[in-house]
């Protein structure tokens, strides 16, 4: 008994002293309890469609802001990685038999075979080279798919596989809580070490070497743990639609990603999650206004960028967040002084 | 600044109300059919043409009857936007189902999209009528798990294996008359197919079927379906001799194909499958240069399969402008199929409508509907094709206008009676070709 | 991938020796495949020139390049057969025109985020979405074609040849040479130069950068606007034509060397005459073509990893 009222005391205090200070902490809290408790209030399958389908797309934006936003590798074709996840699940669950539990985690196996195979000849390209060179491998494999259909199932994908989970709220769950998951530790990682020396390559790769880091293996690392985080949500994808086919690896799903990761605010992971929660939702609630849906959607992104060319999430935590000048900690807007050294805020 | 800003915000959240009230209010005592496909695109406009005549048709008459009750049909739209993205499609099946509660689903035609949509519709035990995609795995689902899948039908046009040997006739057809008129003696034949899945059994199917009709296959290319540049594909069907370019097209790459083919003369002519052929902007977007282009169709206008035909026909072009295609069949679907299959139970479960419907035999405007079973004797929801069924017609581009030249005087076995529709005329050589193997 | 393209590209010329008829034929195939690699390439080139331009002079990456040039096609569709004048005017019209709208976007949507290199990234390719999705609520999704500058073709050494096609290769290499000359001979090549070669030093030279890179834009977009107005008479219009060539502009970017107008041009034509290859000696293979041209992109940089010419920015590092 007095452990729980321990342990109760502790969490209370934890919440006061940690969370409830910072409004974005509040926000992430809030976030974390409204997926968990949406099916509590609806049973509407098309909304819990959009939340999943979010969800999977969310861990596809923040893996794609690992590698290109925290390391500076610029990849413009982030669909390979989606691709060969969800067609590896869709293969081994066909041919193989195995359940999606297994399918999953191997398919982002598969994707980090990808991320070496691709990340290896790559590594000696940058900037935009590097960008446009990634572009192409999608559209490589797309190609390789095509010509050997008797695998693939050509243009029709493969299909008839194994539902992801039997009912559409178990399937919203799993999706919502890998995403959670996934999201956590991909933050853990770039608050790690790891992520540390994945940064200082964004900003300057010389000097990163010449204090005697193997930045080639960080790079391949990058490129691996991406391809992992990618290739499951890949997986579950396939696994959720039932169906891999050739639309995971156009060259608009690329750019989507892109989209999703710079919109929210790269360097940051929340800022992708937060981007694909908002314009995914937003096309469909623009569903109404059929004929204009894109371009709305287009509209959207041009405006948000010209006024928050860092990206909408960014944006926002400055907005409600300040920095203390003396030790950087985050105070939220409305304080005059630092709540760490009372330094005071300007 | 700051009131611009919150006045924004205001009108924002006027709007949002504004279009959830809308969203939330709907009939109640109507039957309500989503139609689902790839709106901003000609095959979606076909679908929902199709369809809103067909709501009109039934509404003026003052609905369906269901037991004891009239029931108007209302439709929704739904845009798949299949063609650019597979999530779109099922999101959009979905909030047809959930959301608008529809009775039945009838659209689709992107195959990859339409066997994700299959999945969310059988999940929902929606009647699914499929308008627009060919290929033989939606309807064999339904014999592998008849339980799940038996809501799915096929609405047109026929699976792919009855497209290839509908277009083997044609081709035949056609191989005769230039071995009569220009005395060719081994008509050699040059297979353009795009690079797609479905077109692999046909291509296979071809190989062995040109020899077989006395004629020389001499080579297959395989253009990408978008490809927008084709003449080096021309350039080497011309060195390669061939008379007759069997084409199976069913994306973009028919118009370049087709233009500059007739822009280069080749003297070869088109036969085959070329969805693009079969629209009335066919010849606008050749600029002419489509001439003598021939292609299975479902539609032409002057071409009756049946006493039906006629009445279709002339009514779509005169609602909206232009020669009905395939994807407008939703309106036979929903006239023809299910108001009919409706009336006959007396209710709208399906459940009970699935064996009412599967069993039926009836007439539509591109001819009599029967679903097929497999070998073993289950259930395919397939179409059957063949004379007395669906056919399809064989047509060709004369002078600006799209004539029929197949069926006529057609017999599927020696013993089986000749098979002629209404309004058929020659099939006509291109003037270059005659040139130069004339002598 | 290459392996299969090997073995496929084996076929054709194992079958040729020893039997005259055939290494006659062999001729012809190897006419066949020049001609058409030329020809596709030149497109390829007059494309990357205008991208590669603006993305040496202002560093961006402009995805909407073929979006404006499928504008461009549009306006000219408009021209002929709303007004009903002569091909040649559309062309004049249809240039001008997309010419002032890049310069407008560039001005609205681009100039103000040009410091975020990732915001200007997708302002563009949001840019191009908007443009497609205007077109198809004006146009619909239909095929249209537009009507050609010069009608019928030639036979070149028993290859039929369109003029268009003949005019498309001459544009290519007129542009070039023009470009050339500007960018040598008159004060605002060796503005757009110098800002090129180091924008920071070339502003305190006294050289409006803004105004360079504006004028770029314009330049950039005016070329693409004339490639719509050459190519597309050969091609369909529909309002999502604009992602097909940007994939392979952007490999002839790559693979020329980011930047460099002289790689672009070469990079082009041998991207050009690998998809012609691949059509003439492995026809079952057609589709293909696009795969086979970006490994090759792709083994030249391995190789090579700044691409054909392209060179390092020291302050890039």
């Amino acid at each position: 008994m007095a452990l729980i009222l321990f342990y109760l005391r502790k969490l209370f205090s934890v919440i006061k002293n940690e969370v409830l200070v910072l409004p974005s902490r509040v926000v992430v809290v809030l976030f974390f309890l409204f997926l968990l408790l949406v099916p509590l209030f609806t049973k509407d399958t098309y909304l819990l469609r959009i939340f999943t389908l979010t969800s999977i797309f969310a861990i596809l934006a923040a893996s794609w802001d690992l590698l290109s936003g925290f390391t500076g590798q610029m990849n413009f074709g982030h669909a390979l990685f989606f691709g060969v996840g969800a067609y590896s699940a869709a293969l081994l669950n066909k041919y193989g038999g195995i359940p999606p539990w297994g399918t999953v985690p191997l398919g982002g196996l598969g994707a980090v075979l990808a991320g070496l195979i691709i990340g290896i000849p790559c590594l000696r390209l940058r900037g935009t080279y590097l960008a446009l060179t990634t572009l192409a491998f999608p559209i490589i494999l797309m190609g390789l798919v095509f010509a050997f259909p008797n695998i693939t199932g050509g243009e029709l994908g493969i299909s008839g596989i194994a539902r992801l989970a039997g009912s559409r709220v178990a399937d919203y769950y799993i999706a919502v809580v890998v995403m959670l998951g996934l999201c956590t530790i991909m933050w853990k990682i770039t608050d790690s070490k790891t992520g540390i020396i994945f940064h200082a390559i964004r900003e300057d790769e010389l000097a990163v070497r010449t204090s005697g880091i193997n930045t080639t293996r960080y790079k391949l690392l990058a490129f691996s743990l991406s391809g992992f985080f990618a290739g499951i949500s890949g997986g579950i994808y396939a696994h959720f639609m039932r169906i891999a086919g050739p639309s995971t690896l156009e060259v608009s799903m690329s750019f989507q990603v892109v989209i999703w990761a710079i919109f929210g605010g790269i360097v940051t992971i929340y800022g992708p999650v937060g981007a694909v929660f908002v314009l995914f939702p937003l096309m469909e609630f623009l569903r109404f206004w059929q004929e204009y849906r894109i371009l709305m959607f287009a509209a959207v992104v041009l405006l948000i960028l010209l006024y928050m060319p860092d990206g909408l999430f960014r944006w926002l935590r400055d907005k409600i967040e300040k920095e203390c000048p003396r030790c950087k900690i985050r105070n939220i807007a409305t304080r005059d002084t630092c709540r760490i050294c009372t330094a005071s805020l300007d | 600044m700051e009131r611009w800003k919150k006045r924004i915000f205001v009108l924002a959240m006027a709007f949002l109300f504004a279009v959830s009230s809308l969203t939330v209010a709907s009939g109640q005592d109507t039957i309500k059919i989503g139609v689902i496909g790839p709106m901003k695109f000609v095959q979606g406009i076909g679908h929902w043409n199709g369809a809103t005549m067909a709501a009109e048709e039934i509404n003026a008459k003052g609905g369906i009857q269901v037991g004891p009750r009239k029931m108007k049909v209302e439709l929704v739209q739904a845009d798949s936007n299949e063609f650019l993205s597979i999530t779109d499609a099922t999101t959009a099946m979905e909030r047809l189902i959930a959301r608008d509660k529809v009775h039945f689903v009838v659209g689709g035609f992107r195959t990859e999209a339409v066997l994700a949509m299959q999945d969310i519709a059988m999940e929902n035990k929606k009647i699914f009528i499929g308008v627009g995609a060919a290929h033989d795995e939606l309807c064999l689902r339904v014999a592998k798990d008849y339980k799940t899948y038996k809501y799915w039908f096929r609405g047109s046009p026929f699976n792919s294996s009855f497209l290839g040997r509908t277009s083997f006739i044609h081709l035949g057809t056609v191989g005769a008359i230039l071995r009569h008129s220009l005395n060719i003696p081994k008509v050699k034949v040059a297979i353009a197919a795009e690079k797609a899945e479905w077109t692999e059994p046909m291509i296979k199917a071809a190989e062995t079927a040109i020899p077989g009709m006395g004629m020389e296959a001499v080579g297959v290319w395989r253009p990408s379906a978008v490809a927008t540049d084709v003449t080096a594909e021309l350039s080497a069907i011309q060195r390669s001799e061939a008379h007759i370019i069997f084409t199976i097209f069913s994306a973009s790459v028919g118009i370049p194909f087709a233009r500059q083919a007739g822009e280069l003369k080749i003297p070869a002519v088109q036969v085959g499958i070329n969805v693009e052929a079969q629209k009335d902007g066919f010849w606008g977007a050749t600029r002419g240069m489509g001439n003598y282009v021939a292609t299975m169709n479902t539609y032409a206008r002057g071409v009756e399969s049946n006493e039906l035909t006629k009445a279709f026909v002339d009514t779509y072009v005169k609602r909206f402008g232009e020669t009905p295609t395939y994807t407008a069949d939703t309106y036979s679907a929903i006239v023809h199929g299910l108001a009919t299959t409706i009336e006959q139970a007396g209710t709208l479960d399906p459940d009970k409508l699935v064996p009412i419907h599967e069993t039926r035999v009836y007439k539509s405007p591109s001819g009599t509907v029967a679903y097929l079973k497999d070998a073993e004797g289950r259930h395919l929801h397939e179409l059957r094709w063949g004379p007395g069924f669906l056919t399809a017609l064989g047509v060709q581009w004369q002078d600006g206008e799209l004539k029929a030249f197949w069926p006529n005087k057609w017999k599927a076995t020696p013993e089986a009676p000749e098979v002629t529709y209404k309004g058929m005329v020659p099939y006509k050589i291109p003037p270059w070709m005659v040139e130069k193997f004339k002598k | 991938m290459i392996g299969i393209y090997l073995e496929l590209a084996c076929l054709p010329a194992g079958r040729g020796f020893g039997d005259w008829n055939l290494r006659y034929n062999m001729a012809l195939l190897i006419i066949d495949i020049v001609i058409s690699g030329l020809i596709s390439g030149s497109v390829f080139a007059l494309l990357a020139i205008g991208f590669s331009l603006i993305f040496g002079v202002a560093r961006i990456v402009n995805i909407a390049h073929t979006a404006f040039y499928m504008v461009a096609a549009y306006c000219i569709y408009v021209v002929t057969h709303k007004m009903g004048f002569h091909p040649i005017w559309a062309m004049v019209i249809a240039i001008i025109l997309v010419t002032l709208l890049g310069i407008i976007c560039y001005k609205l949507f681009i100039n103000p985020i040009r410091e975020h290199e990732g915001a200007v990234l997708i302002a563009t390719i949001a840019l191009a979405m908007a443009f497609q999705e205007v077109m198809g609520l004006i146009f619909t999704g239909t095929y249209l074609s537009v009507p050609k500058l010069i009608n019928g073709y030639h036979v070149i050494l028993g290859v039929k040849v369109f003029y268009q096609q003949i005019l498309t290769f001459c544009v290519a290499l007129l542009i070039m040479g023009v470009l050339w000359v500007l960018l040598t001979k008159t004060k605002l090549g060796l503005a757009i130069r110098s800002t090129a070669q180091d924008r920071e030093v070339a502003n305190l030279m006294g050289i409006n950068e803004a105004r360079v890179a504006m004028m770029t834009m314009g330049v950039s977009v005016g070329l693409a606007a004339l490639t719509g107005a050459v190519v597309v008479p050969l091609t369909v219009l529909e309002p999502h034509m604009w992602m097909h060539p940007l994939i392979m502009m952007m490999a002839v970017v790559v693979l020329g060397g980011l930047g460099s107008l002289k790689g672009s041009f070469l990079g082009a034509y041998i991207l050009g005459f690998a998809e012609a290859l691949v059509v003439f000696l492995a026809p079952m293979g057609a589709f293909l073509k696009g795969s086979v041209a970006l490994s090759i992109m792709i083994l030249v940089l391995l190789i090579r990893p700044e691409g054909l010419f392209g060179v390092y920015f020291e302050e890039e590092r």
